[in-house]
C-alpha cells in the first residue's frame, strides 16, 4: 500500500470541529431558507388583499388623495418586504454554500489524514446467487414496467390521433362554410329588404307564425349588420378618418385643385379660436371641432355652408375633473382626440379623460371624468359611435381598456380590460360580413371586440413600440403599422392569421388606408409608398418635400393626402403614381380633412377651411 | 520560457478581449423618448463564438489530462483536483451548458430535424468524450463532467449497495436515454436538460425544485457515490457500452494482481470485477437451456416492448406543447385555469396559427409518437434481454478487474493496490 508522504500534519481534531460547526450552520440556513422560500411562495406583492381592498375603494373615489397615498406607502412596504425576503433567501444560499464547502474541505482534510484502510471481508458473495437475484429483479422490474405502462395506456386511451384528425376536418368544414355563410348573408339581405318594403295585408299578418316572427328577426338584425356603417353615416362624416374611422369618404365631385393665396376655390375660411390637432366632423350642415388648452377646453360648431361659428360649448365643471390639466408634448396637446357626432349629439373627450355630449345646438347633455390618463404624450385616442354606445379606446400606462358609454346618459354599457401598453391610435368599426367588430391597436397587439358585447374576439401579437397610426381594413384584411416595428396584414377569419409583414418603410403619426387591391401608407419623413394588399409587395414609392402627419383618404378612386406644409397630394388609387393635382393651403396642416359632396374641410394650424367649386 | 508564458498569456487575454467585440448587439437598443431606460436581461446572454471554440480545446485538455493521469500516473489526487477545475470551469463559468450529458438531445434533434442547425463546438461536446472513452475508459466521468465531478467532491461517506441491485438499476439510465431520444427526435423537448439537477447549483439560480432535487441528489450521493450517474445519467449509458470496448483502461494493478483483496471494497461505484471461481460455474446444461431460451425471447422482448410503448404512446405524446395544447382547445378545460384564459391559449391566438393547422400538426406529432413507441419500447425490450442474457453468461476471472462499461476510472482503487509497477519483474 502506498504511504502518503504528508507535508505538514494535519490537525484532525480542528478539522472535525470545523466540520461539525459548518454542518450545524448549513443545517439551520437550509431549514431558514426552506421556510423564507414558503413565506415568499404564499406572498404577492402587488395582489395583495388589502391593496385590492383600497384600490377598489379608490376606483369608487378616484379623487381621494390621501387614500391613493395610502395605496402607495403599503404597496412599497410589501415590494420592500418582497425583495428582502428574495434578499435573504440570495445571500442565505450564498452563505449556505459557503457552508458546504467549508464542511466538504473539513471532511476531505479529515479522509486525507486517514491512512487507507481496507477491509478484507470474507463475504465471499456467490455469483450464481448475484445473477439469480439480478435476473430475477430485472423479470420482475420489466414486467412491472409493462403490466403498468398498458394498465395506464388502456386507462387513458382516447385516441387522440383521431381526435385530433377529425378535429382538423372538422375545422376545416367550418372554415368553407365561412363562404356560404356571407352568401346567405347576402340573401338575407335581400330578403329583409323585400320583408321592409312589402306591404303586407291584415289577413296575412294574422297568418305569420311565430317562427317567421323570429325569422324576420334575425334578418332585421343581419340587415342592420350589414348597414353598418349606415347610410347616414355615409353621407356624412362624423368621425375621424370618416364613418367607422376606416379613411374612406363616400362623397363625390370632391375638387382637385385650389389655392389658399389666390383663395382661389377657397369657399370660406374661418379662424378657429382654440387651439387643437383633433380633425373635422360633419353632419348635415354642421362642422365640428373641438380646442383645448391647459386652462380651457371648448367644443365649437360651424355652419358647414357659410363658415359661421354656430356655437361655443365649454367643457367645464365636470365631476371628477382634475384642477390642473396633465402634463402633455406640445404635438400633443390636450384635444387630439377628433369629436363625433351621431347626428343627434356630439361627443368629445380630452386629455384630463373629461368626456361631454352635446345636443346639436351645443347644450350639454351629459359629461363626466374618466380617470385622468397616465400618458406621457397625452391622451390622443378618437370617439367612434355605434348605434347607441360611444365607443373609447382608453389604453393608458395603468389601465388600459375599451369601454362603450351610453350616448343617452354617459353609463357605462360595458368595459373589457386590456393587457396592452399605452396607444395613441384610434379604433376603427368595420363589418366583416357577418359582425361589426371593433379593431383596436395598440403594443403589442391588435384586437377585435364585439361592439354590441365588447367580448374579445381575437388578438394577435405583432407589433410594439409607442404606436400611433390606427389601423385600417379592406375585403377581409387588416392593416396595422408602426415606426421601428413593422407593416402587418391580418387575414380575418375564426382565427386570423398574419398574412405578410413588411419593413422597409413605416409610419409612426398617419394611419395607412386600403382599397381591395392596394394599401397606401404615409411617413411622417414624406415617402408615400403603396403596396400590392394581398402579398405585401410594393408597387410603388414617391418621397415628397415634407413629411406627413395627416392621414390618406380614400375618395372614390383618389387618395388625399395632405402634408404638414399644407399642400394636398391627389393621386389616383392604383397600382402605379399618378398625380391628379397638388393644391396648396398655405398653412401648415396634421390634421386629417373631412369631406362633404363637392367639399373638402382642412383645419389648418389657425383657420379652417372649406373649399368647392 | 518566461517569455513564452508571456506570450501565451498575453495571447489568451487578446483571445478573451474578442469575446466584447462579438458580443456586441446586433440590433441597437431602441431610446425612449420618455426616459425609460431597458432594465438588464436576466439570463445569461449567448457565449461568443471565440469561448466556445476555447471551451472544446478546455475540453479536449482536460480529457487528455484526466486520461493522463488515470492511465499513466494512476493518481488519484490529480484526478480529485482534475474534479475541482471541471466543477469550476464547465459547472460555474460555463453555467453547466452546453454540456456533453445533454448534447446527445441537440445530436438527437439535428438527425431528425434538418432545420435544426447543430453547433460544431455541440458536436465536439458529444463526440470527444465518446472518443476518448473508446481509447481510455470513462476518464470523461472521472475528471471532466460537471455533473459526476459535483457529485463525486460530495461522496464523503460512501457505502456499497447489493451487486445485483447495482444490476438492476444500471438499467435506469438505458430507459431515461430512450425517452431522450424520444422527446428529442419529436422536437418536444429536451427533458435531460430540464430535468437537470445540479445546473442550478452552476448558476446560482434555478426553481426551488430544482434546488431540492439537486440538493437530495448530492445528500444521498455522500452515502451513495453518485447517484445520478449511476442510475440515471443517459449519456453515461452511451459511455459504458462504448468503454466496453475501450483500449486502454485503467487497471486496479499496475502489474500482476496478487488477490490480496486490498482493493475488493475500494470502489464505491461497485465497478470491480472480483475473481470468479470455478466452483461458482452453473451446471451447463441449465445454463446453456438458459442462454438459447433468453436468446430466443429477445426478439419476443422487443415486440412485447414495442407494442407496451406504442400503447403508451398518448400518454407519452401529451408532454409535447403543441398535443396537449390541441387537446387542452378541443376539450375547452384551458389548462384548468378557472379564473382566466390560460397564456399557452392566448400565446396560441396570438401567434396566428389556425387551429385547422394545429391539430394536423397534433395529430402528425401523436403518430410520430407512436412510431416512435415502438422503436422506444423495442430498444428497452432490447436492454432488458441483453442484460439477461449477459446475467446468464458465466466468466471465469482470476483477477481483480475493473467492470469496463460501469467503472468510471475514478482511480480510487489504485491507491488500495500494494503492488507496485516495479514488481512487474517479480
Amino acid at each position: 500500500m502506498k504511504n502518503n508522504k504528508k507535508l505538514f500534519k494535519i490537525n484532525t481534531k480542528l478539522w472535525n470541529g470545523i466540520a461539525i460547526t459548518s454542518a450545524i450552520f448549513s443545517f439551520i440556513l437550509c431549514i431558514l431558507i426552506i421556510a423564507n422560500f414558503l413565506q415568499i411562495n404564499r406572498l404577492d406583492p402587488i395582489n395583495t388583499e388589502i391593496i385590492n381592498n383600497l384600490v377598489e375603494r379608490l376606483s369608487q373615489n378616484p379623487n381621494d388623495e390621501a387614500l391613493r397615498l395610502e395605496i402607495r406607502e403599503i404597496d412599497l412596504l410589501a415590494r420592500k418586504a418582497y425583495f428582502t425576503n428574495q434578499w435573504q433567501i440570495r445571500t442565505g444560499g450564498y452563505l449556505l454554500l459557503i457552508g458546504v464547502i467549508i464542511f466538504i474541505i473539513a471532511i476531505q482534510m479529515i479522509n486525507s489524514a486517514k491512512n487507507i484502510s481496507p477491509e478484507i471481508g470474507e463475504k465471499d458473495e456467490n455469483n450464481l446467487f448475484l445473477q439469480k437475484t439480478a435476473r430475477k429483479w430485472i423479470s420482475i422490474g420489466g414486467a412491472g414496467i409493462v403490466v403498468i405502462a398498458l394498465l395506464f395506456a388502456f386507462l387513458t386511451h382516447n385516441k387522440l390521433g383521431e381526435t385530433f384528425t377529425n378535429a382538423a376536418i372538422a375545422e376545416n368544414k367550418l372554415n368553407n362554410e365561412d363562404v356560404p355563410e356571407e352568401t346567405n348573408t347576402a340573401q338575407a339581405q335581400t330578403e329583409a329588404a323585400i320583408v321592409e318594403t312589402t306591404e303586407i295585408d291584415a289577413t296575412e299578418k294574422e297568418e305569420i307564425t311565430e317562427t317567421e316572427t323570429i325569422e324576420k328577426e334575425k334578418e332585421v338584425i343581419q340587415s342592420t349588420i350589414a348597414d353598418y356603417p349606415t347610410t347616414e353615416m355615409k353621407a356624412n362624416f362624423p368621425s375621424f378618418r370618416g364613418a367607422g374611422g376606416n379613411g374612406v369618404a363616400y362623397q363625390k365631385n370632391i375638387p382637385t385643385n385650389w389655392n389658399g393665396a389666390t383663395n382661389e376655390n377657397i369657399l370660406w375660411k374661418a379662424a378657429i379660436p382654440l387651439h387643437g390637432y383633433n380633425s373635422p366632423v360633419i353632419w348635415g350642415n354642421k362642422l365640428f371641432i373641438s380646442g383645448a388648452n391647459a386652462t380651457s377646453k371648448q367644443v365649437f360648431c360651424y355652419g358647414r355652408n357659410t363658415g359661421k361659428l354656430l356655437w361655443t360649448a365649454n367643457v367645464d365643471n365636470v365631476t371628477g375633473s382634475p384642477a390642473t390639466a396633465p402634463a402633455v408634448t406640445n404635438d400633443t396637446g390636450h384635444s387630439a382626440p377628433t369629436v363625433t357626432t351621431d347626428g343627434k349629439k356630439v361627443f368629445a373627450i380630452f386629455s384630463t379623460g373629461d368626456i361631454i355630449a352635446l345636443d346639436m345646438t351645443g347644450k350639454r347633455v351629459w359629461a363626466k371624468n374618466l380617470g385622468v390618463p397616465q400618458n406621457h404624450y397625452g391622451y390622443s385616442s378618437s370617439l367612434y359611435v355605434y348605434e347607441d354606445k360611444l365607443i373609447v379606446q382608453y389604453d393608458h400606462r395603468s389601465a388600459s381598456k375599451v369601454m362603450a358609454l351610453s350616448v343617452n346618459s354617459g353609463d357605462v354599457v360595458w368595459s373589457t380590460n386590456r393587457k396592452g401598453k399605452i396607444s395613441w391610435a384610434s379604433p376603427i368599426i368595420v363589418n366583416t360580413g357577418n359582425r361589426v367588430e371593433i379593431l383596436l391597436v395598440t403594443d403589442p397587439f391588435v384586437a377585435s371586440y364585439d361592439a354590441n358585447t365588447g367580448a374579445e374576439l381575437w388578438r394577435l401579437d405583432c407589433l410594439y413600440g409607442e404606436v400611433g397610426p390606427s389601423l385600417t381594413y379592406a375585403d377581409g384584411i387588416v392593416f396595422a403599422t408602426n415606426e421601428y416595428a413593422s407593416l402587418v396584414a391580418i387575414k380575418l377569419g375564426e382565427t386570423p392569421v398574419k398574412l405578410w409583414e413588411q419593413f422597409d418603410y413605416l409610419s409612426d403619426v398617419p394611419s395607412p388606408v386600403a382599397t381591395d387591391k392596394y394599401l397606401f401608407l404615409a411617413t411622417s419623413y414624406g415617402v408615400v409608398i403603396c403596396h400590392d394588399a394581398k402579398t405585401g409587395a410594393v408597387l410603388w414609392e414617391k418621397e415628397f418635400d415634407n413629411g406627413f402627419y395627416s392621414s390618406p383618404i380614400l375618395v372614390e378612386d383618389k387618395i388625399y393626402l395632405i402634408d404638414v406644409q399644407g399642400i394636398m397630394h391627389i393621386f389616383k388609387a392604383d397600382k402605379e403614381y399618378v398625380s391628379l393635382g397638388e393644391p396648396k393651403l398655405g398653412e401648415k396642416v396634421v390634421s386629417t380633412p373631412a369631406f362633404a359632396n363637392g367639399r373638402v374641410y382642412i383645419r389648418a394650424d389657425k383657420n379652417l377651411y372649406c373649399i368647392g367649386k | 520560457m518566461k517569455k513564452s508564458l508571456s506570450i501565451i498569456f498575453l495571447l489568451i487575454i487578446f483571445s478573451i478581449q474578442i469575446y466584447n467585440v462579438i458580443a456586441i448587439q446586433r440590433f441597437p437598443k431602441p431610446e425612449f423618448e420618455s426616459g425609460h431606460t431597458q432594465p438588464p436581461t436576466l439570463t445569461p446572454s449567448p457565449r461568443a463564438q471565440a469561448l466556445d471554440i476555447l471551451d472544446v480545446f478546455v475540453l479536449a485538455a482536460a480529457l487528455s489530462i484526466v486520461s493522463w493521469l488515470v492511465i499513466k500516473k494512476r493518481s488519484r489526487k490529480g484526478v480529485f483536483w482534475m474534479s475541482v477545475f471541471a466543477v469550476l470551469y464547465f459547472g460555474i463559468f460555463r453555467e453547466g451548458c452546453v454540456c456533453s450529458v445533454g448534447s446527445l438531445q441537440n445530436v438527437t434533434l439535428a438527425l431528425f430535424n434538418p432545420e435544426y442547425s447543430i453547433p460544431l463546438t455541440v458536436i465536439a461536446f458529444f463526440i470527444l468524450p465518446l472518443v476518448y472513452t473508446l481509447f481510455f475508459g470513462r476518464t470523461f466521468c472521472a475528471g471532466v463532467c460537471p455533473l459526476g465531478t459535483l457529485q463525486d467532491i460530495f461522496a464523503l461517506r460512501p457505502m456499497s449497495i447489493k451487486s445485483w441491485l447495482e444490476k438492476v438499476l444500471g438499467v435506469i439510465p438505458f430507459i431515461y436515454l430512450g425517452l431522450a431520444v424520444l422527446y428529442a427526435a419529436t422536437g418536444t423537448d429536451f427533458i435531460v436538460c430540464r430535468y437537470d439537477p445540479f445546473v442550478g447549483f452552476f448558476r446560482f439560480e434555478g426553481t426551488f425544485m430544482m434546488f431540492i432535487i439537486g440538493g437530495l441528489l448530492l445528500l444521498i450521493g455522500v452515502f451513495i457515490a453518485r447517484p445520478y450517474c449511476r442510475f440515471l445519467c443517459p449519456y453515461g449509458a452511451l459511455l459504458n457500452l462504448v468503454s466496453r470496448f475501450s483500449r486502454k483502461h485503467i487497471t486496479i494493478t499496475p502489474a500482476e494482481c496478487i488477490n490480496c483483496k486490498l482493493c475488493e471494497d475500494s470502489c464505491p461505484f461497485e465497478a470491480i470485477n472480483k475473481p470468479v471461481v470455478l466452483k461458482d460455474k452453473e451446471e451447463k446444461p441449465i445454463a446453456s437451456r438458459r442462454f438459447i431460451f433468453i436468446s430466443v425471447i429477445i426478439p419476443l422482448l422487443v415486440l412485447i416492448g414495442g407494442f407496451t410503448a406504442s400503447q403508451f404512446h398518448e400518454n407519452l405524446a401529451i408532454v409535447n406543447p403543441k398535443v396537449r395544447l390541441a387537446k387542452e382547445l378541443i376539450n375547452n378545460t384551458n389548462y384548468g385555469e378557472p379564473n382566466e384564459e390560460a397564456f399557452e391559449i392566448t400565446a396560441f391566438k396570438s401567434a396566428g396559427q389556425s387551429k385547422e393547422e394545429l391539430y394536423k400538426e397534433a395529430a402528425e406529432i401523436t403518430n410520430q409518437f407512436y412510431i416512435g413507441g415502438w422503436i422506444l419500447g423495442g430498444f428497452l425490450g432490447l436492454v432488458f434481454g441483453f442484460t439477461l442474457l449477459s446475467l446468464s453468461v458465466f466468466r471465469y476471472r482470476e483477477d481483480y478487474t475493473p467492470n469496463k462499461g460501469t467503472c468510471i476510472s475514478c482511480a480510487r482503487c489504485v491507491d488500495y493496490c500494494p503492488v507496485l509497477p516495479e514488481d512487474r519483474s517479480l
